[in-house]
């Protein structure tokens, strides 16, 4: 399933406090480089595209020629009914339109590095290879970031993996009080 | 003596360094006063100079936003706050205003008031730790004793507001949990007029402190395209010279309608930092002051019962009013399909949660991006060839907030 509103209308409800749209020319130029690319808003007004994995970094450094420098954020949402079940989520961001763009792109498992192009993906691109387990080709220090580096188990925040615990040992409180 | 010590210690954390070098590792931290928390630096020493620093991260790691994951939308309130514990409200806040985005639901006028005021005080609040504990790292001390007593005062107003001196969880989707009695804005008012006077102590005591200048002054370089280029947010980003502030340009709760300037230094260094914090502790004063001159009357919940359950007064006289609340509370808030990002600035910088819903009460996803996470991974750039007794320095700088960084 997916997780974009089906009709139109709601796709362009969002906080009118916050109105984020790409420039028409910029829109326009887009529909002519990438004539495949899928695009909508999201709630808050956010615009997203969403591109096939080998064009991912070809948009990249076509948008980051445009103004979109500064990497935010990457995540990635995950939906284990599908295939290619991790949707990878790229938050960039124009200093000079002033306006934020997400890129998605679906992953098996495996994506290109985004450190050549954004120094900033370093420690976000770690985050998600550690928290979901998704691989990233050409990345130069792909070691666990969060987790600790003896972890055992699945990738924790993968939606098939349960919430799970860790078992507390009170061994020392049963020999001090005796229970 | 330390460089024969260092040539019979292997390399930390590499197989390939050659056994014999001549320069120092050494573990900064985990349990480091000065690193703010459990942050870990492991250092390259040549001498006193930092040769490489490479921050060792997720001793706080909590898997907070897997927890946020499987509770519903009500549940993760309570976790937001738990995030970034200086800015508790401000947490609240970005996620108040991501889950109204999924809802696209109005916030009544005096909750966007209420959330203004509050959203400054915890901006000072959490300016005030810094300011505290970062000159206390250089040894600074009486500054601490300052600084602390005003945040008591802050927290003593948050306490009796929100029944939480810290994890207040008091702004919620749909509006404010409860209104700010004429009492409690009365109090308010006084502080935050006597506000202006205490920052001027702090300055008294830093600002023109031979010391405390010198050993600030012109360390921890971090310029405009770097911090662009790091995706850097706050006062890192503005004492860089770049005066970006989402409040100006991206405005949410109204900021618009509220005069105050955005700081920035050019000098790009510690020194900038602090100037910067200092003078926006002073727009956030002046910010608070307006929204306490303007505040509406009025409810502090939005009518969409869907979003916020109504006000107990109601329930004398309406069956709606009880099934909305029942309704609310055992199966909690079904925000309608679809995902939000809305950004608010926090006092460290851009944060905001990226949530994404399928129709159903569980959150798919809650995604936070945190600005202490980003700007912690400049850290590497900011201390190459510094002295180590600069990095304490460094560190405070930045501001981070482990429960942010590691979540």
């Amino acid at each position: 399933m997916s997780f974009e509103p089906t009709d139109s209308a709601a796709a362009k409800a969002g906080n009118p406090s916050n109105p984020q749209r790409l420039p028409t020319a910029l829109q326009a130029d887009l529909a002519a480089a990438f004539p495949q690319l899928e695009r909508g808003e999201t709630r808050d007004g956010t615009t997203w595209l969403r591109v096939a994995m080998p064009q991912l970094i070809d948009l990249a450094t076509w948008v980051k020629a445009r103004g979109f420098v500064r990497f935010l954020d990457c995540t990635v949402v995950d939906e284990p009914s599908r295939a290619d079940r991790f949707e990878l989520n790229y938050l960039l961001y124009s200093m000079a339109e002033h306006c934020w763009l997400r890129i998605k792109t679906r992953s098996l498992g495996e994506a290109p590095s985004m450190t050549s192009l954004f120094a900033a993906a370093d420690w976000y691109e770690r985050e998600v290879f550690d928290l979901f387990g998704v691989c990233f080709v050409g990345h130069p220090n792909l070691r666990r970031i969060l987790l600790p580096d003896d972890f055992e188990g699945p990738a924790p925040l993968r939606r098939d993996v349960p919430i799970g615990s860790e078992p507390v040992d009170f061994t020392v409180t049963r020999e001090l009080y005796g229970t | 003596m330390s460089r024969q010590v260092s040539s019979s210690l292997p390399a930390a954390n590499s197989t390939k360094a050659p056994l014999i070098s001549n320069t120092l590792h050494i573990n900064m931290g985990p349990q480091h006063p000065s690193t703010h928390g459990v942050l870990r630096l492991e250092l390259e020493l040549d001498g006193e100079v930092v040769v490489s620093c490479k921050p060792v991260i997720g001793y706080l790691h909590t898997g907070i936003e897997k927890t946020m994951e499987a509770r519903n939308w009500m549940h993760a309130v309570p976790c937001t706050d738990r995030i970034d514990y200086l800015n508790p409200l401000g947490n609240n806040l970005a996620f108040a205003l991501s889950v109204e985005a999924l809802f696209a639901c109005q916030i009544p006028e005096r909750a966007q008031v209420g959330r203004v005021l509050l959203a400054e005080l915890t901006r000072i609040n959490s300016h005030l730790v810094w300011v505290g504990t970062g000159a206390m790292d250089l040894g600074a001390l009486t500054i601490f004793f300052y600084c602390m007593r005003e945040r008591e005062g802050i927290l003593d107003l948050f306490e009796e507001l929100t029944g939480q001196r810290m994890m207040t969880s008091f702004i919620r989707p749909g509006g404010l949990a409860d209104d700010m009695s004429p009492e409690w804005l009365t109090r308010c008012k006084l502080f935050v007029d006597s506000m202006p006077g205490y920052i001027d102590e702090y300055e008294a005591l830093l600002s023109k402190n031979p010391i405390f200048l010198e050993r600030m002054s012109g360390i921890g370089i971090l310029r405009a395209g770097d911090a662009i280029a790091l995706g850097v947010s706050g006062p890192l980003l503005r004492a860089a010279g770049i005066a970006h502030d989402v409040r100006k340009v991206h405005p949410y709760c109204g900021y618009e309608n509220y005069t105050f300037d955005v700081p920035t230094s050019q000098t790009a260094d510690c020194l900038g930092r602090y100037h910067v914090r200092i003078a926006e502790m002073r727009e956030s004063v002046k910010i608070c002051q307006q929204a306490l001159r303007i505040m509406p009357s009025g409810p502090v919940r939005t009518s969409n019962r869907k979003v916020m359950p109504p006000p107990r007064s109601e329930f004398q006289h309406s069956m709606e009013a009880l099934i909305h609340h029942f309704k609310l509370y055992t199966e909690g808030q079904r925000p309608p399909i679809g995902e939000a990002y809305v950004a608010v600035e926090s006092p460290r910088g851009e944060l905001g949660f990226y949530v994404v819903s399928d129709g159903s009460s569980k959150p798919v996803r809650i995604h936070e991006r945190g600005p202490s996470f980003a700007n912690l991974q400049a850290i590497e750039l900011m201390c190459k060839g510094g002295l180590l007794a600069d990095l304490v320095a460094v560190i405070a700088s930045i501001d981070p907030i482990m429960g942010e960084v590691d979540r």
